[in-house]
């Protein structure tokens, strides 16, 4: 599938590019962010869950400390981070399974560390630096 | 009469337990630090974190009590935190502290971790004989956390340490935590694990050394934000310091040349520095040097919003030099008072769990075996 490329010229382009995706969403899905530091995976994060009504922009930071956030609608809407996992063990311990129980809404960032096994519809996200402020989106 | 409490910390890397007594003097500390086992990979993993937690526990444990020269029989209460934190390191911890409690037929007392790390503050200010004005501004700033609470006595079961608070968060950050700023800036550099001592160390020996490092010598922008001026943003300045590597290749080979020196295992501060050019010593003080304006400003301007009397400051990133120099100059030419934990009790430890434990004991805030674990437990 050929993705659908966008250019992002601050924060809140790439949260409103969040927001609309989140449009586009229902449970079950995985949507997994894939980029370099800093390319804005939380960002786009925080426009994924905040338009899904799960919680607010200034709710959602970086889950690299404690791995998985969790915020609730009509569904649970999971932000994990995938940064200090290493190996399938780690995996394991994350209780992903548990996640992928029931239909929710599971956005991974450092999605290319991941390597479980789901039927779930996935929708993949890459950010990269263009320049200081501007960021290409690719969704596919 | 004196009341013993047993506290039982493992919500991330650290496996402490600790017997305070009266919530004020620590007759114990004792912590199994894993930062060996995580210094490879940059961070804590997860897997590796339950595994030693549960290696440790008992030994740990054990060793609180020897060195309180007391059994198990004359604990007064278990205290353990139950979040916020990594599920599998805090179940260890908790799942312990239950059957401690259950078999020993003693209460149990939940400690939110956040709260802990404000009473390790106040563990050092009734050490050193001074106790802090209240209402505070709290900064609780570590690896997982950057948050600041409003803290107001709730009701008085007599006078400090008895005393409970009230908290009303302030703000937080809206993405990294400044000690995860630290440790990425530090992994991009090769400086090793854990970020925020090696750069301090860093610029300290630069500077004793006689060479001062620059710290206005990388300009990073101000950190535009909009919504509530209180909340702190990281991730803009280690995207920053990574543009400045991008666009300074002149510093890859020593880069490489640090990566092979850690591997080799030479990770002090004297091993690393002669590996350090001006230009990465410079950019490691610009770094820091924006990282504390910021949560020295927004600390200060959160104390003036409040009308708070004291600023206390907490956590891992509380140990650093920098930090708390700034803190020091200007919550004083503001006549505020400024407090921080001694360097051991600033990162994770179990004496400011069972100290955070004694007013809730007081109050009759126990838990039962029902006790679960919280990863993003809030403590406002």
């Amino acid at each position: 599938m050929t993705g659908s490329e966008f250019l992002s010229r601050s924060a809140e382009e790439t949260i409103a590019m969040g927001r609309q995706l989140a449009g586009r969403l229902n449970p079950p899905v995985l949507v997994l962010l894939s980029g370099d530091l800093g390319a804005g995976k939380t960002i786009f994060a925080k426009g994924i869950v905040s338009g899904l009504g799960a919680g607010k922009e200034e709710e959602v930071t970086s889950p690299t400390f404690t791995l998985v956030h969790v915020f609730h609608n009509h569904f649970k809407v999971y932000h994990v981070d995938l940064y200090r996992v290493e190996g399938f063990h780690d995996l394991e311990t994350l209780a992903l399974e548990d996640v992928l129980a029931e239909p929710a809404v599971v956005v991974v960032e450092w999605a290319e560390r991941l390597s479980l096994r789901t039927d779930w519809p996935s929708v993949h996200v890459l950010l990269e630096h263009v320049d200081d402020n501007t960021r290409r989106i690719t969704i596919s | 009469m004196t009341t013993r409490i047993l506290g039982i910390e493992s919500s991330c890397d650290e496996t402490a337990a600790a017997v305070v007594a009266d919530g004020r003097e620590v007759l114990s500390n004792i912590v199994a630090s894993q930062v060996d086992i995580h210094r490879k990979y940059g961070g804590v993993v997860p897997e590796l974190a339950s595994r030693e937690h549960l290696r440790q526990i008992v030994p740990v444990v054990r060793e609180a009590l020897e060195r309180a020269g007391l059994g198990f029989a004359d604990v007064d209460a278990i205290a353990v935190t139950h979040g916020p934190g990594l599920v599998g390191s805090l179940l260890v911890g908790i799942t312990y502290g239950k059957v401690l409690a259950m078999a020993l037929g003693k209460p149990l007392v939940p400690v939110n971790h956040l709260e802990g790390h404000i009473h390790a503050v106040l563990l050092e200010a009734h050490a050193a004989g001074r106790e802090p004005t209240l209402p505070a501004v709290c900064l609780v700033v570590s690896g997982g956390h950057t948050v600041l609470y409003d803290v107001q006595p709730k009701r008085s079961n007599g006078t400090p340490p008895a005393t409970s608070f009230r908290y009303r968060r302030l703000g937080q950050t809206r993405d990294d935590a400044a000690g995860e700023a630290f440790d990425k800036v530090a992994k991009m550099l090769a400086l090793g694990y854990p970020g925020g001592p090696v750069i301090d160390q860093l610029i300290g020996a630069a500077t004793v050394a006689g060479a001062l490092p620059d710290a206005d010598a990388v300009r990073f922008g101000p950190t535009k934000m909009k919504g509530n001026p209180l909340d702190f943003s990281f991730s803009g300045i280690k995207t920053a310091v990574l543009y400045y590597v991008r666009a300074h290749p002149v510093l890859h080979p020593e880069i490489e040349a640090r990566q092979a020196a850690l591997a080799r295992g030479e990770r002090r501060a004297d091993q690393l520095r002669p590996l350090c050019s001006t230009r990465t010593l410079d950019l490691i003080a610009s770094f820091q040097k924006a990282v504390t304006e910021d949560l020295v400003s927004r600390t200060l301007a959160a104390a003036e919003e409040s009308g708070a009397r004291s600023v206390l400051v907490s956590g891992g990133v509380a140990a650093n030099r920098q930090l708390r120099r700034s803190f020091q100059e200007e919550a004083s030419s503001r006549g505020l008072d400024v407090f921080f934990p001694s360097r051991q009790l600033s990162t994770d430890n179990a004496a400011m769990i069972a100290a955070a434990a004694f007013p809730k004991l007081l109050a009759g805030e126990l838990a039962d075996a029902q006790l679960n674990a919280e990863a993003s437990l809030p403590l406002a």
